[in-house]
Order: C-alpha cells, then sequence, then structure tokens
C-alpha cells in the first residue's frame, strides 16, 4: 500500500469519527429536548385537570347524608350505602330486582338507605355528561322531598349507553311526572345545580375505592349485588 | 437486509406512534375519569393517582407525536419500552391480588361490574407484544422519514 493511500484512508477514519462524535452530541440533545417535551405534556394534564377539578365549596341538596356525599331516605338500624350512576345497566337490574325488598326493609325501619349519585359514566353519551345530569338532578328532587320516586322514574326510562342521554327538559318532566311541578325544580335541573357535588361525590367514592357502580355497602361492608347477599347482611 | 431492517423499524415506530396516540386519545377526554382508572389498580394513594392520571394520557400522546416524527427515536423507544414495563407490572400486579378492574388502557377504567371478567392475559400479551416492537426499535432506530435523519445528520 503506498503512503498516500495509507493518508486518504486515515483522513476518512477521522472524518467518520468526527461525524460519529457529532452525531452522539445531537443525539443527546435532541433526546434531553425529547425527555422535556413529554415532562411538560405532562405537566400540562396536570394543569389541565386541576383547573377541572370540582370546586372545594358547592351547594349539597336537602336530606344529604352526615358526610355529605349520598341522599338519606330512611332512618334505621342496618345502613345500607347505595353507590349507582343512573346511565348504569346493572344498577337499574339490580334497583329493580332489589327495589321491593328495599322498600320492606324501609318501611320497618330495619335500614337506614343512603344513595350515593355518582358519575363514572359520563363519558359513555355522545355528547358526554348525562350521568353527571342525572345525578344533579336527582339532587334536585331531594331538594323537593321526592328523591326515592324521581330515582325510580329516572330508572325507568334508562337511556342507551352510546345515545345522547335525556336532555335537561326531559329531566324536568320527569320530575313533573312524580309530582316536582314547581319552577324551583325546574331551574335546579337546567342550571346544573348540583353537579360539582356529583363530581365530589365521585372523587370521595374513588378515594375510597368505589369506582364500579353499583356499589352495595351494608354498615360499610361491601356485599355482592344480590337480593339474598342483601337480606343476609341487613339480617 | 439492511433495508429490512430499515422498513421494518420504520413500521415498529408508527406502528407504536399509533398504538400511544390511540391510547392517550382515549383517556384525555376524561382527566377525572383517567385519575380513578389508576387508582383502581390500588397501587398508588388517590391523590397521586389523580396526578399520574391526569398527566399521562398527555405524555402518551407527546410520545406518539415524537415517534410519528422520528424524534429522538431511540430515546422515545425507550420510553415506550418503559412505559410498558410499567403498564405490564401493574396489570400483573392487580391479577395477583385478585383484583377485578378494567386497565383503563384504552379509556373507560374502575371497577368490573359482576359478571364481567377481566382480560388479564389478553392485557398483558398485548403489552408484551408492543414491548418487543419497542426493543427492537430500540435497537435499531435508524428509520425512513423520519426528522432525526435531518437534524441528527450523517451517521
Amino acid at each position: 500500500m503506498s503512503s498516500r493511500v495509507k493518508v486518504k484512508q486515515a483522513n476518512r477514519m477521522v472524518r467518520e469519527q468526527l461525524a460519529r462524535e457529532r452525531r452522539r452530541r445531537r443525539t443527546i440533545i435532541v433526546s434531553i429536548v425529547a425527555a422535556a417535551a413529554l415532562v411538560v405534556a405532562g405537566l400540562v394534564g396536570w394543569a389541565i385537570y386541576a383547573n377541572q377539578a370540582p370546586p372545594a365549596s358547592f351547594a349539597t341538596p336537602a336530606h344529604a347524608s352526615k358526610d355529605g356525599t349520598g341522599i338519606v331516605v330512611s332512618t334505621g338500624t342496618a345502613t345500607v350505602d347505595f353507590y349507582q350512576d343512573f346511565l348504569c345497566p346493572i344498577c337499574k337490574q339490580f334497583e329493580s330486582q332489589a327495589s321491593s325488598t328495599l322498600d320492606s326493609m324501609v318501611a320497618q325501619k330495619k335500614i337506614a338507605l343512603v344513595y350515593h349519585p355518582i358519575a363514572i359514566l359520563d363519558d359513555r353519551t355522545n355528547p358526554s355528561g348525562y350521568s353527571t345530569r342525572a345525578a344533579a338532578a336527582a339532587a334536585c328532587a331531594a331538594d323537593g322531598n321526592k328523591f326515592p320516586e324521581y330515582f325510580r322514574a329516572l330508572y325507568d326510562k334508562q337511556p342507551a349507553e352510546g345515545s345522547a342521554g335525556l336532555s335537561n327538559d326531559q329531566l324536568v318532566q320527569i320530575g313533573v311526572g312524580v309530582g316536582l311541578t314547581d319552577n324551583t325544580f325546574a331551574q335546579c335541573v337546567t342550571s346544573q345545580k348540583y353537579a360539582n357535588w356529583v363530581a365530589h361525590n365521585t372523587d370521595t367514592a374513588a378515594g375510597k375505592n368505589i369506582q364500579g357502580t353499583p356499589t352495595v355497602l351494608v354498615n360499610g361492608k361491601q356485599i355482592q349485588n344480590t337480593v339474598n347477599a342483601l337480606q343476609q347482611a341487613v339480617g | 437486509m439492511q433495508v429490512v431492517r430499515l422498513w421494518g423499524a420504520t413500521a415498529a415506530r408508527l406502528g407504536l406512534a399509533v398504538v400511544f396516540a390511540v391510547a392517550g386519545w382515549s383517556k384525555v377526554t376524561d382527566l377525572a375519569g383517567s385519575g380513578r382508572a389508576v387508582n383502581a389498580y390500588q397501587l398508588l394513594p388517590f391523590s397521586l393517582a389523580k396526578v399520574v392520571g391526569a398527566g399521562l394520557p398527555f405524555v402518551e400522546l407527546m410520545l406518539a407525536a415524537l415517534l410519528l416524527l422520528g424524534l429522538a427515536t431511540r430515546f422515545a423507544a425507550a420510553v415506550a419500552g418503559a412505559l410498558l414495563v410499567v403498564y405490564i407490572a401493574a396489570i400483573a400486579s392487580v391479577w395477583a391480588r385478585g383484583l377485578s378492574i378494567d386497565c383503563g388502557c384504552f379509556g373507560v377504567g374502575g371497577n368490573l361490574a359482576p359478571g364481567q371478567h377481566p382480560n388479564y392475559f389478553w392485557d398483558i400479551a398485548r403489552d408484551v407484544g408492543l414491548l418487543a416492537v419497542a426493543v427492537f426499535l430500540l435497537l435499531t432506530p435508524r428509520t425512513v422519514l423520519s426528522v432525526d435523519n435531518y437534524v441528527l445528520g450523517e451517521a
């Protein structure tokens, strides 16, 4: 090999070495930029959520439970907490199976029945948000002393998942059907007075690891969603 | 052979981009729900789960954007792989503890109603498959149609 060729070869090696160096350096810089972009994206998400989070102060409806996250419909020895979403088909199913049992337990003053309307299926209507609107409307019905009646009427007319849900006007009309004829109720429903209360309930329930509906607790202990389990737990 | 690797890596890059874009997008419309989905794993205290749940969809979307552009491909592949390892571990832990939840991988999340059965095996199988793709991309980050080709210069 002539010395000229050797020099050329050596030059090329140096050039390649430098190019590799440059590429490595740029890779590191670009990676740092990318990492920063990911961190910023995460912070943006957190900031958006923090902005959406329900305010610390919100209106609480009449007949609210002691912790403020439920509607008390009866007094009795055993406490039954029923967490439900008005769009949830299994809630409707459980409610229709258990309603007569619950009614007689209420009549015999065996149970303090507390309904906790929460909204975990807001995403399943189009436009989203039926769960919240329905639960907020139910709270308005509590103000009008018609919560149990309205509750049942809402399940009777439950819209399908994936539908638009019931409109606020329809929610008002259902109220009229159970005797909530005054303007206060209609205004309460259309202004979504208790939407933040519902968000608070949902958040509080999730904090207690109640993320599914229906969830039924008897004296604080979760039971299977069957009439049998309910009767056994209440005794 | 070189060409096959080049196009294979490109397909891996774009495939991962699509998966993370779909996963991020499905959660970004309901950040509170995303936080509840993270909380359902019962691995983090609720306050922390809310932070993770709100941030994660945006991180996934940004990661999808990096992969789509082919910017910092090796780094993005490493992050994708790391996320998938965390997801696999979290689902496995839920499975081991006998919890009955929706993984929330593509939205929804939360506890399953009685009568619904979780699909942990398939969730994990899917994530392991995606992890293999991410590792492949990590090892061969050179792809066609990528911004890296312009930014990083000749190899």
